[in-house]
């Protein structure tokens, strides 16, 4: 059998594997180091699994990853979250469907200083959801605009997608994150069209809230002026290159930690809890990496990759139509694997293609987030949706994923305005010139 | 039920050890976040960073992971791919998650072995961190030891899985 047969009996393996639940990362591990063995010798492979594991597990460039995670807890276990809430809250609260946009800014807020749409999404389901009960909102919009909104914390940078896809593709991180802003806040304002439309057709859906003065409305501003000290201490030293990721992730990680304090929020339990929880998600996203590029190296001695990039390479269609069916791969994908996985484990042969057509890498990573954040919501396998059903046990699933559906069109609609205006997502990077 | 008694009391056990490690992961992790923040002070303000930061915050890093996979298995952070199976009739699941759990031990067991091996030749060559000039083998090491209640979670995950497949 030809390397190429090899690498495609591979994949075929590996899907297996996932379906029959093996933990997806040990599974891209378990079958990348069988491939690899195969093609070529079992000390290869052997050196291939301890070295790959030791290097990936020391990169200097990942560790951006734990550190934008921890920041995401503190802040969290700081109160940072009830804040923003509370303050989106009393603006737009009165509002037909108020809470629920509330939700929505609440959960952009978040991802500014979150970079995880799971951690987003059940940080603020907590606080929003019994909120949303208390005002009769029906469970169909309040869950699904949750599971939704979380999604941002992927886009809104820090995101640890955008970290992965950096280090993987090359590209810089600090450009991929200032990438996301504009199509951060397009989508947002998209999930609140959204509400909107379907508080107009079903007023019952989401009842206006309390009425607020002038006075508290203003008061209530004081509850984002710590979002506001984070990210701009965080995200905006990468922004003008005063910090890498990493020393961006770490100030942030501190930077929580000092608000909490000073607020009198975080407890010594809250924080030793933060950290466990944060070190719990960077394994789980670490050990992914790890398996993907274990899995990795076995389609590069299958030349697999190179086939497929020449193979797509050579289709008689527009780069656009071929860009469109890539697009249509991530979204199935991501309905039955973590986008993630999805991510890391197609990377390395879709990036090739995406070069070579000739498409801007930086706004290839926008879209690449906005999938997965599809991926997050979509069924089965969304994992939004299995947080919010945890935070809000009462709430069948169905009602989840139904409520999803309009939010799903919101970001259909926001992929399409971003490959029709690319400009959206590269002119801010264009700005910044490291 | 004897048999069961005693695999609960092990799961217990393991459980008690990999909640012990992960607390030796989480020092890793404020270590990173430690050194990353005194480096970033010296550096800016003192000019004058930390001496092998980096390979400092790489093998923290180690550390922090290598010794939390186990917790994070244990409490199902590891992402799995649950629609299929799920769905399945009680006895067909115990013979899948037989066979997941029996390639994912081998997986490990090969891990634990190769890390060790890994570790010795690190040692017999002598290499070090090519900034603070710190041995690497130790962190090989550490790999191959912390993944092993890892292997005991699989062999645990194997024998209840055949037993629930074996079942009427």
């Amino acid at each position: 059998m030809s390397p190429i047969t090899i690498g495609l009996i591979g994949i075929g393996v590996l899907l297996v594997a996932f379906i029959i639940r093996m933990p997806l990362a040990f599974a891209m591990a378990f079958v990348g180091f069988c491939g690899f063995v195969y093609l070529t010798t079992p000390e290869a492979g052997f050196s291939v699994l301890s070295r790959t594991i030791f290097e990936q597990f020391s990169s200097f460039p990942l560790s951006a990853i734990p550190l934008f995670i921890l920041m995401g807890s503190y802040a969290y276990a700081s109160g940072i979250s009830s804040k923003l809430y509370q303050t989106a809250y009393t603006w737009i609260g009165q509002l037909r469907g108020g809470l629920t946009m509330a939700t929505i800014v609440a959960c952009s807020g978040f991802a500014a200083i979150c970079g995880s749409s799971t951690a987003t999404a059940a940080t603020m389901g907590k606080i929003a959801l019994p909120e949303m009960k208390k005002y009769n909102y029906s469970d169909t919009l309040a869950a699904g605009s949750v599971a939704a909104a979380g999604s941002l914390g992927i886009l809104i940078p820090p995101s640890t997608i955008f970290i992965v896809y950096g280090i993987m593709t090359e590209q810089s991180i600090g450009k991929l994150f200032i990438a996301g802003v504009l199509p951060g806040i397009l989508l947002s304002l998209l999930f609140i069209l959204t509400v909107a439309f379907i508080c107009r057709r079903n007023p019952a859906a989401g009842p206006q809230g309390d009425h607020t003065s002038w006075r508290e409305k203003f008061a209530s501003l004081t509850g984002v002026v710590d979002t506001i000290i984070l990210f701009c201490g965080t995200i905006g030293g990468l922004f003008v290159g005063f910090f890498t990721p990493t020393q961006a992730g770490a100030v942030g990680a501190a930077g929580a930690i000092v608000i909490g304090l000073a607020r009198r929020q975080l407890t010594w339990q809250g924080f030793l809890e933060a950290s466990k929880d944060a070190l719990r998600t960077a394994c789980m996203v670490i050990c992914i990496i790890t398996g993907a590029t274990i899995f990795g190296k076995f389609m590069a001695v299958s030349t697999l990759t190179f086939a497929a990039a020449g193979w797509v390479e050579g289709l008689p269609f527009p780069p656009l139509a071929i860009m469109g069916v890539i697009i249509i791969i991530y979204f199935v994908g991501g309905c039955f694997m973590d986008s993630m996985a999805l991510i890391v484990l197609t990377l390395p042969v879709i990036f090739p293609i995406v070069q070579r057509l000739g498409f801007d890498p930086i706004w290839f990573g926008v879209i690449i987030v906005l999938v997965a954040e599809m991926g997050v919501i979509t069924p089965p396998v969304g994992t939004n949706v299995f947080v919010i059903k945890g935070v809000a046990g009462d709430i069948p699933l169905e009602t989840i994923f139904k409520g999803i559906f309009p939010f799903l069109v919101a970001l259909l609609v926001c992929a399409a305005i971003i490959v029709a205006f690319p400009k959206i997502s590269t002119f801010l990077p264009s700005l910044i010139s490291y | 039920m004897r048999f069961g008694n005693f695999l609960n009391k092990f799961e217990r056990l393991n459980r008690v050890v990999s909640g012990g490690l992960e607390w030796i992961g989480v020092a890793g992790l404020l270590v990173i976040a430690a050194v990353t923040c005194i480096d970033i002070v010296g550096s800016k303000v003192f000019l004058r960073p930390v001496p092998g930061s980096v390979d400092i915050n790489g093998f923290s890093q180690i550390i922090a992971i290598a010794f939390a996979i186990a917790f994070t298995e244990i409490i199902g952070r590891h992402v799995r791919v649950e629609f299929f199976v799920s769905r399945l009739p009680w006895r067909a699941q115990g013979i899948i998650n037989s066979f997941t759990s029996l390639l994912t031990l081998a997986l490990f067991i090969l891990i634990v072995w190769r890390s060790f091996v890994l570790g010795l030749s690190l040692q017999a060559s002598g290499q070090v961190s090519s900034t603070a000039r710190i041995p690497l083998y130790p962190f090989a090491y550490a790999i191959s030891f912390a993944v092993i209640p890892v292997c005991l979670i699989f062999l645990v995950e194997f024998l209840r899985s055949v037993a629930q497949g074996i079942k009427r």
